[in-house]
């Protein structure tokens, strides 16, 4: 029983983890992808001009 | 174990000779690319010429005294040989450009092929090659034949012009003629020579010739691309008078030149991946034999991949030439995609939504080659909706073509809902989106006949999941947020998050699944065990894609509206008008059709030199009482 609810938790973060990871790496490009266009945005993705 | 073969010390200096001519050829791009051969405009061109005569390069009464203006042509100067000029030029130039297509694209991939074939040891690769080089082949005497006959048209029907024409590309003509009697040679030693020349220290040769054969291709692609981008947006001449005054370099690197080289060189690989895939289900269809049916369903699947694998990065180098020519003249990129000839646009998104589909839809009948495709068979449907709605927002017009009264009922000229679908941003959601699943449907298929057996898969495949769903949020984020809701200038900037986005997907889903694929076990997989239907999404790629490429030949030549040299030679034909929607559709499809049946003769040609007629039994020989 503990095994099973062991495994759900550990499913669980695997996705979280994954979700957080893609997610900084879309937030990071996207940062990146407009700076280099001269069109920098704020922390919120809203533009800094 | 790999080819089985051994490096001595020849064929080790050969593959280096090899590798220099890849770096030689990379560096001679960069150098071009990054203008280190210079570049001029019409804005800087009389600089050029004063710069040339203090530097005492040019004599002052010399540089005076050569350059001759542009011509002023009247109609006078065209002869009238009782019909439309323009049709017949555009119908044989339209034909020339489609075989050249063909027969530049086929040696990449061949090339490609031969060499994948010579490191795996593999025979099927090495055969496959040789066959598609065949149909090349048979397409490049007909590609010569539209070539000169072109030539032979625009110098009877357009004089003046093509004088004109001569004084800027003079220089070059020569080397065009050199360069195709070194493609001939090559081509011919590349095809006849492969049974000679197939194992050990010759085969380095061999591919050497095929690398060979390809950058005389590629040069000759790029040089006659010049003469196209120099009508656009000339470059090297007097911006009063149209005089020539700078050297052929200067002529051919224009503004347009390196955008139209990357996309013609992509295109033509999708292209001639199309074709060859046609002439796989053409041959698959008619086998008789279950190994004929599987080496043919194998070349079908190869083309189809080639195929959709280059036309990914096309909107890519569409966007670029587009974006330049935008950059080159507003008026030139408003006529394009915001003027008269906008709704070819919605025509393009709709043929091109067409080969997703067929692309798509091949793969999806492909699956069922290997029974471990029912663990992705469910993602189907989603990937079909999201290319079902892409296409209808697509498609979906910004500025109705409306009466008074029909105006007044719908509240303006735009469609109060859907409007806001006719532009742009909601376009690129669109197509990136599409972009985005037709990849997800090359990643199930190559998963399908595999079980991955690494000890992260779980992990690998929560974050291949979370890397699609993200990159999906990020495109329609960056669509609507920045396209409906900020200014301009970041509407446009953010369509290059949208391009990174599916890049990234690409690029991580292959070098994820490369990772996962390894020690995984190979579930059967049976080439030949596909339906007959999707050999007819084969047929329908290249049909689509010619109709496309003389459709977007249309769009590149009306540009110029009454030009012949944008800006600088005038079109005072009796064809100095863009023609009409309708009349295009008609121009277009009639040089299809005839593409499409002299393609038909080249797939009949290419199988007729593979049969052998038996001879009789009871043939009489001469002198014999038989």
């Amino acid at each position: 029983m503990n095994t099973k609810k062991n495994s759900a938790t550990d499913n669980m973060l695997t996705w979280v983890a994954a979700l957080v990871i893609a997610a900084a790496i879309f937030y990071g490009l996207d940062h990146f992808v407009m700076s280099i266009q001269g069109l920098p945005l704020n922390w919120d993705l809203t533009p800094a001009n | 174990m790999g080819t089985g073969l051994s490096f001595p010390a020849k064929p080790f200096r050969l593959a280096i000779a090899f590798n220099l001519l890849i770096l030689l050829a990379a560096v001679f791009m960069w150098l071009a690319g990054n203008g280190q051969f210079g570049s001029i405009t019409i804005a800087n061109a009389t600089e050029v010429v004063a710069a040339s005569v203090e530097s005492g390069g040019v004599d002052a009464e010399e540089a005076g005294a050569k350059p001759v203006p542009a011509p002023k042509l009247t109609r006078a100067d065209y002869p009238n040989i009782g019909t439309s000029s323009r049709s017949i030029v555009w119908i044989i130039a339209q034909l020339h450009l489609f075989f050249g297509a063909l027969v530049l694209a086929v040696p990449i991939f061949v090339l490609l092929i031969e060499y994948i074939g010579f490191k795996t040891g593999d025979d099927r690769y090495d055969d496959m090659a040789h066959e598609f080089m065949k149909i090349s082949l048979t397409a490049y005497a007909i590609t010569a034949l539209f070539g000169g006959t072109l030539a032979l048209a625009l110098f009877l029907l357009y004089p003046g012009f093509m004088n004109y024409m001569m004084q800027a590309f003079g220089a070059q003509m020569l080397v065009y003629a050199l360069l195709f009697f070194l493609e001939s040679a090559l081509l011919y030693m590349y095809y006849y020579g492969w049974d000679a020349l197939r194992y050990g220290n010759k085969k380095w040769v061999h591919l050497t010739l095929g690398l060979l054969l390809n950058a005389v291709g590629t040069t000759l692609l790029v040089v006659a691309n010049s003469w196209a981008t120099f009508m656009m947006a000339p470059s090297g001449v007097d911006a009063t008078t149209g005089a020539v005054v700078g050297n052929i370099w200067e002529v051919m690197k224009g503004p347009l030149w390196n955008p139209l080289n990357l996309h013609r060189v992509i295109a033509n690989v999708a292209f001639g991946g199309a074709i060859v895939g046609a002439y796989a289900a053409y041959s698959f269809l008619k086998s008789t034999t279950a190994e004929a049916r599987a080496h043919y369903d194998w070349m079908g699947y190869t083309s189809n991949f080639i195929a959709i694998l280059a036309f990914l990065p096309l909107p890519f180098a569409g966007y670029w030439l587009m974006a330049e020519i935008y950059a080159y003249s507003q008026q030139m990129g408003i006529l394009a995609m915001g003027g008269i000839l906008a709704w070819l646009f919605v025509v393009q998104a709709v043929l091109i939504s067409t080969i997703l589909f067929a692309g798509n839809y091949y793969l999806w009948c492909g699956m069922s080659r290997s029974e471990g495709s029912v663990r992705y068979t469910w993602l189907i449907k989603y990937i079909a909706l999201i290319l079902t709605l892409g296409f209808l927002v697509w498609a979906t017009p910004h500025n109705l073509i409306l009466n008074s009264k029909e105006i007044a009922a719908l509240g303006g000229s735009f469609h109060p809902i859907l409007g806001p679908l006719g532009i742009m941003p909601a376009k690129n959601i669109a197509v990136f989106l599409m972009l985005i699943v037709t990849f997800l449907s090359f990643q199930i298929y190559r998963r399908s006949n595999r079980e991955i057996t690494v000890s992260w898969a779980r992990k690998g495949n929560a974050l291949l999941v979370m890397i699609y769903v993200v990159a999906i949020a990020n495109v329609i984020f960056a669509g609507v947020y920045y396209g409906y809701f900020t200014n301009t200038v970041y509407k446009v900037g953010s369509s290059v998050i949208q391009v990174s986005s599916t890049l990234v997907v690409i690029v991580s889903g292959v070098v994820i699944d490369s990772l996962m694929f390894r020690g995984s076990k190979l579930l059967p997989s049976t080439w030949g065990k596909v339906t007959n239907a999707s050999q007819y999404a084969l047929f329908a790629l290249p049909i689509t894609f010619t109709w496309l490429m003389g459709l977007m030949g249309y769009v590149r030549s009306s540009v110029r509206s009454h030009w012949h040299v944008y800006t600088v030679v005038k079109d005072n034909s009796a064809d100095n008008f863009i023609p009409a929607v309708g009349h295009v559709g008609m121009m277009v499809t009639l040089v299809t059709l005839l593409f499409l049946a002299i393609l038909l003769f080249i797939f009949w040609i290419a199988n007729l030199s593979g049969v052998k007629q038996a001879r009789p039994e009871a043939m009489s020989v001469e002198g014999s009482t038989a």
